[in-house]
């Protein structure tokens, strides 16, 4: 239904700001690298911008950790209507490895709404180009709407051998 | 051992009564217990027998002995020799003398410690917070064995960082914490006369996720790589492979040489790659987009070569402790062959229009120049100290992995300006070239991993250097109980080479701030945008947003 939405509010050339909230560099430069002649994401119209004020579209890379936690709010806040954003990588997902660690806050979900996530450490430009355009109702989703149903958690990490085996299947696919 | 004797020798003719003990593992480290009192000279006597300034390490061993230790580390670039002087005081009052009047370059390492273990050093010259977020309660001391790793303390209120004073008759310029030159969230405060930069204030450390602490207290040594190739996405298999270094360093377990050719191997293709991204980088901050598309079209062929080698394009994963995971076969060979030939040729074309590019020249020479001797008494790292005519490599002072198979020349540049760093990274590309060629050649058959049967013993120290794409990264290891290191202690190459921006920076233009930032970093992007807000000179007064908009529509009626 957003991606309908998106194509009605966004039919024109997106504008994207790109925000590091704490990340590694490693999905910054795979966004800056979707700008390169090989991925070249201008041919759909997208450019980065350096300012949220000129933005449609905010990237949020990392995890967001104490300090960048106000100021992401207040990039989020000086984007003009409509706007999306979009979680990039595995640290904006959910906090990846270090989500719960005394400096960090979260995943991007705990500064401002995210829209979309593209998953990943860090993820492909690819990736990030069939998310974008996804998004925007450019391309058709490829796999079909799976659930899955959590079994058990928390996985213990640490236990070997055979109780790793058995509590391995955590996940099991719900039947139609 | 001439110059560990030495060095023993110099010190116990000075400081006898002070030197505890020493401990040597192997003929390249040396270890020296001392009284804290006289840490100050002992220090300088270090400097002046030749070493230079590594980095600091403090740990809580309050739950074993209840103590604190200090490790002031040195290198010794000629001798191959890397040192740390220990010192332990009481974990009730962890105070110490500040060596940083000395050292300039010891500033942040204590400022650290003054953050996140509570110690105090006395006559410190900027006693400020560091690392720690500006709302983070007083007397919470994250690396403390008392506090939890994922602690997360209610914030103080009305609490701001208070920045350095404004010189007289400037203007204070902010540069950051979202700017388009900066690709990471940091803060400068640039003081500006005119266009002239009179000074500058850093407020970092917004991405600090307290990785050290959750290795400490949550991982096990083989967990620990994968996380410290996440401490950069740059440069990830230099932390991973010092981190490995440094425990195989501290547990005394061999390497199978394969495996340490494939770590070199690995550690070149990330140069490469980082080379490339820092060159196009910095022809897109100069505003010079051409360089930026062409750098970053030849470097996706090392991206996709890295996907074809390790399955992934970043973050490869490579490297574990007692070697590596994956090998190099013979097609593999021959396709990084067939690569790098591919990059030297379009690199070469690269080359020859950046030297013969006036506008490239202007922008870059004659900024941000220091003199070598700042430079050394910054300790300045990498490319940036190379082009200082700074002659260090550890790549050829302390050889590691599989460096000392091959030869290649280090780059030295005696300018001292930007464009001496941009000479000294494309030099090093070629070089790269050559040694990647040498390493397929020789590189011998064997293992691929030392299995470990035996516990790693506890208390152990470990240090390792190893030369990143934009300097040394030293990583300090103390082996702990339970399969989990003690203490990690990590040094990027950028945490020395930023405290000496506010040196290079002085008395250069405004418009240049985001190419001597650049300078030592590969990790910016985007066009130039500086956030100017006025102030009376003298008289630091921040303007408000309708002051400014009243401004601007004044200006543009006219008036």
């Amino acid at each position: 239904m957003l991606s309908k939405l998106s194509k009605r509010i966004f039919p024109k050339s997106l504008w994207v700001y790109h925000c590091n909230s704490g990340a590694c560099n490693g999905c910054d430069i795979e966004i800056l690298n979707v700008l390169t002649p090989y991925y070249d994401i201008e041919r759909f119209g997208m450019k980065l911008v350096a300012s949220p004020r000129h933005a449609d579209v905010m990237l949020i890379s990392g995890a967001v950790t104490r300090p960048t936690l106000p100021i992401v709010k207040k990039a989020y806040d000086a984007m003009p209507h409509p706007k999306l954003v979009f979680g990039i990588g595995s640290c904006a997902t959910g906090g990846g490895c270090w989500f719960d660690c005394y400096n960090v806050s979260g995943g991007a979900d705990k500064a401002v709404p995210i829209d979309y996530y593209i998953p990943g450490c860090p993820p492909r430009p690819e990736a990030i180009i069939y998310g974008v355009a996804l998004a925007l109702g450019l391309v058709d989703k490829k796999v079909a709407p799976v659930e899955l149903k959590q079994m058990e958690f928390p996985i213990d990490m640490y236990e070997r051998n055979r109780a790793w085996e058995e509590r391995n299947v955590i996940y099991e696919l719900l039947k139609d | 051992m001439p110059a560990i004797d030495n060095i023993l020798k110099q010190l116990n003719e000075k400081f006898s009564a002070d030197i505890i003990g020493t401990e040597t593992p192997n003929e390249r480290r040396l270890f020296v217990d001392i009284k804290p009192d006289r840490v100050r000279d002992i220090s300088n006597e270090m400097i002046v027998l030749g070493g230079r300034y590594m980095v600091s390490i403090g740990t809580d061993f309050s739950d074993v002995d209840g103590t604190m230790q200090l490790i002031h580390t040195f290198a010794f670039d000629n001798d191959n020799l890397l040192t740390g002087i220990r010192m332990s005081v009481p974990a009730d009052n962890p105070a110490f003398m500040s060596i940083t009047p000395d050292i300039p370059s010891a500033g942040w390492s204590e400022r650290e410690y003054m953050d996140l273990l509570g110690m105090k050093f006395t006559d410190h010259p900027k006693p400020k917070r560091l690392i720690l977020a500006d709302d983070w309660p007083e007397g919470v001391y994250p690396l403390r064995k008392e506090v939890p790793w994922n602690l997360m303390p209610p914030g103080a209120e009305d609490v701001a960082y208070q920045l350095d004073e404004c010189p007289e008759g400037c203007t204070v310029v902010p540069v950051g914490p979202y700017h388009p030159a900066l690709h990471e969230p940091a803060h400068f405060a640039v003081y500006v006369d005119g266009e002239t930069i009179k000074g500058c204030d850093y407020r970092g450390f917004m991405t600090h996720r307290g990785i050290e602490k959750l290795c400490q207290t949550q991982m096990t040594y083989n967990e620990v790589p994968f996380i410290a190739e996440r401490i950069c996405g740059i440069c990830g298999s230099v932390h991973a492979t010092a981190y490995s270094q440094a425990v195989e360093s501290a547990a005394g377990i061999p390497v199978p040489r394969r495996a340490e050719y494939i770590r070199t191997i690995m550690l070149e293709i990330e140069r490469i790659h980082s080379h490339l991204l820092w060159l196009g980088v910095a022809g897109h901050l100069i505003g010079f987009d051409t360089v930026f598309m062409q750098a970053w079209r030849v470097r996706e062929h090392i991206m996709w070569l890295g996907e074809r080698m390790t399955g992934n394009r970043k973050t490869y994963g490579m490297i574990v402790i007692g070697g590596v995971r994956r090998d190099i076969t013979p097609e593999l060979r021959d396709d990084i062959l067939q690569v790098v030939n591919k990059i030297e040729k379009e690199l070469k074309v690269i080359h020859k229009s950046i030297i013969g590019d006036t506008a490239i020249h202007k922008r870059t020479k004659g900024v941000g120049r220091i003199t070598k001797e700042d430079a050394i008494r910054w300790s300045l790292v990498g490319p940036v100290a190379r082009a200082r005519g700074v002659d260090i490599d550890n790549r050829r002072d302390h050889p590691y992995a599989a460096y000392n198979d091959v030869t290649f020349d280090v780059p030295v540049f005696t300018e001292g300006d930007v464009w001496a760093t941009l000479l000294v990274r494309v030099l090093e590309l070629y070089e790269s070239f050559s040694i990647i060629r040498q390493l397929l050649e020789k590189m011998p058959d064997g293992e691929l991993l030392t299995e470990l049967d035996a516990p790693i013993e506890p208390y152990r120290h470990g240090i390792s250097v190893v030369e990143a794409p934009r300097g040394e990264s030293v990583h300090y290891v103390i082996t702990g109980k339970e399969n989990t290191p003690e203490r990690w202690r990590v040094r990027a190459p950028t945490y020395p080479n930023l405290q000496g921006i506010p040196l290079m920076m002085l008395n250069n233009q405004l418009a240049d701030v985001p190419i001597i930032i650049g300078s030592i970093d590969p990790c910016f992007s985007c066009t130039d945008r500086v956030e100017v807000v006025d102030l009376q000179s003298g008289n630091c007064r921040v303007a408000s947003k309708e002051e400014l908009e009243t401004l601007s529509r004044n200006y543009r009626d006219g008036r």
